[in-house]
C-alpha cells in the first residue's frame, strides 16, 4: 500500500509547519519531510517542534547535504531526534544545490562519494562504534559519541542523476526522487532497481518515494494558478534533456530563467505553459491528481511525497487530501 | 481587549464556523512577526489536544488572529454575521 508523506519549508514560521503536520497526522499521512536550506528557518529545530507536537508520522530532513553539515553533526543532531521520537526518525540525505552551496563558499566536490561516504559514517557512528574513516571526501579519526544511540534510523538518498540513483537504490533505505511525471519517475526508478539489485537487497527493502511538487483544489484553475510559480522555478532550473522529454520549448524555460534572474515574476510566471505545468507539478482537482498518482504507482514508487505548495490554501489542501485522495488508496 | 469574554458570546453553534475563519485568517497571514511565541505555542497545545472549538480556544485564535490581521478579523466576523464583536474589534483595533 502507498504511503503519503508531506514536505515543508522552513521559510515558514514553526508554528504554521506545525500546525499542518498535526493536521497531516490527523489526516492519514505517515511520512513528514522538512527542507534544510540555509536561508530557510533550521531544520533540526523544527523537527524538534514535530517531535514534540505529533505522535506516529515518521519525520525527518528532507534532505539535508554532507557539504554544509559535517555528516558526524548531521547523525548527532538525527540521534538525538530519535531519542525525542523513537522509532519515527528518518535522515533525507543527498547532495545539495550547487547555487545555494557556491553562495556560501561551499564547493559540491565529488558528490557520489560524498554521499556514499556520508551514509557510510552516519550509520556506523549512530549504531554507537567509533568511526576511524579515511574517505574522498571526508576523513573521521575515531569520532564516537559520548551518549548511546537509540535504535537504527532508516536513510533515505535524495537523487536526481541517474548515478545517484544508482547509488542510492544500492545504499538506501529509502530513495527520494525529485519528479512529478510518471516517464521521469519511471526513468530514475530504472536506475534506482538497477542499484537495489547491485546490493542484493529485496526491492520491497527499499521505499522509493517521488518527491512531487503538488497542487490541489476543487477548482482546477486555482489549482493551476498556486502551481505556477514553484514550476516556473523547477523549469528553469530543468536541464535541456528533461525538457525535450517532455515536449517543453527550451527557449520558453530561457525566458523564465531570465525573468527570473531580473525578479521579473510577472514575466516569469506568464510564461510558463501547460506542458511545464503537466511535466513538473501533480496538479488539479482531486480526481485529477488522483489519475496521476495511480500513474505513478505503476512506475514503481511506494511512498507519494506531496510537496509545495500543497495548494492555494494548505490547511484546505490537507483536508482534501485527506479526504478524497488517501481513502482511495487504503481500499 | 477582552477577548475571553467576547468569545463567551459567541453562541455554540457559530463557533466551529468561527474557529475555520480565524484559523485561516493566522495561516495565510504574511504577518507572521507579529505572532508571539507564547500564544503561537498555546494554540499549537489547543490544536493537538484537538480543542480550538473550546472557549479558551476560540480565545487563543481570536487574539492571534487581531494582532496578525485586524481588518481581515473584521472581514471574517462580519461575513459569519457577527456584527457585534466585529463592532468591538474594529473599535479596539482597526480605527485606533
Amino acid at each position: 500500500m502507498v504511503k503519503f508523506g508531506i514536505e515543508f519549508v522552513p521559510r515558514d514560521p514553526y508554528w504554521k509547519i506545525i500546525y499542518y503536520a498535526i493536521q497531516a497526522e490527523r489526516g492519514g499521512f505517515s511520512n513528514l519531510w522538512i527542507t534544510d536550506h540555509f536561508n530557510n528557518r533550521n531544520v533540526y529545530v523544527t523537527l524538534t517542534t514535530a517531535a514534540i507536537y505529533t505522535n506516529k508520522i515518521t519525520f525527518g530532513p528532507g534532505v539535508t547535504n554532507p557539504y554544509m553539515v559535517n555528516p558526524v553533526i548531521t547523525a548527532q543532531a538525527v540521534a538525538t531526534l530519535n531519542e525525542m521520537a523513537p522509532g519515527r526518525v528518518v535522515l533525507g540525505m543527498g547532495a545539495g544545490d550547487k547555487t545555494t552551496l557556491e553562495s556560501v563558499g561551499v564547493e559540491m566536490q565529488k558528490p557520489l562519494a560524498a554521499i556514499q561516504e556520508a551514509v557510510g559514517i552516519f550509520r556506523k557512528i549512530t549504531s554507537g562504534e567509533s568511526v576511524a574513516y579515511q574517505g574522498e571526501v571526508f576523513k573521521t579519526a575515531g569520532a564516537k559519541f559520548l551518549f548511546k544511540p537509540k535504535g537504527v534510523i532508516p536513510v533515505y538518498v535524495g537523487a536526481q542523476g541517474p548515478k545517484m540513483l544508482e547509488l542510492a537504490g544500492k545504499i538506501g533505505d529509502g530513495v527520494l526522487i525529485n519528479a512529478s511525471h510518471p516517464k521521469d519517475v519511471e526513468y530514475a526508478v530504472g536506475s534506482v532497481k538497477e542499484g537495489i539489485r547491485q546490493s542484493g537487497k529485496s526491492p520491497d527493502q527499499v521505499d522509493v518515494a517521488a518527491y512531487t511538487s503538488f497542487s490541489v483544489h476543487e477548482d482546477l484553475k486555482k489549482a493551476t494558478k498556486a502551481a505556477v510559480p514553484v514550476v516556473a522555478f523547477i523549469a528553469a532550473g530543468s536541464p535541456p534533456v528533461l525538457l525535450e522529454r517532455h515536449g517543453i520549448d527550451v527557449q520558453k524555460t530561457e525566458e523564465i530563467k531570465a525573468a527570473l534572474k531580473v525578479n521579473d515574476w510577472g514575466k516569469a510566471f506568464a510564461s510558463v505553459t501547460p506542458e511545464m505545468i503537466g511535466a513538473f507539478s501533480v496538479c488539479g482537482t482531486p480526481d485529477l491528481c488522483i489519475e496521476r498518482i495511480n500513474e505513478l504507482l505503476k512506475s514503481g514508487i511506494s511512498q507519494f511525497v506531496v510537496g509545495s505548495p500543497i495548494g492555494p490554501n494548505v490547511r484546505e489542501a490537507i483536508n482534501l487530501i485527506s479526504e478524497k485522495i488517501i481513502p482511495r488508496f487504503k481500499s | 481587549m477582552d477577548y475571553r469574554k467576547i468569545i463567551d458570546n459567541v453562541s455554540v453553534l457559530k463557533r466551529e464556523g468561527l474557529s475555520t475563519k480565524l484559523i485561516d485568517v493566522i495561516l495565510l497571514s504574511k504577518n507572521d512577526d507579529k505572532m508571539p511565541s507564547q500564544l503561537a505555542n498555546t494554540i499549537l497545545q489547543q490544536w493537538q489536544q484537538d480543542t480550538l472549538l473550546t472557549e479558551s480556544g476560540l480565545t487563543a485564535l481570536l487574539e492571534a488572529a487581531v494582532l496578525l490581521e485586524p481588518v481581515k478579523t473584521v472581514e471574517a466576523l462580519t461575513a459569519l454575521e457577527l456584527a457585534d464583536i466585529a463592532g468591538q474589534i474594529n473599535e479596539a483595533t482597526v480605527k485606533t
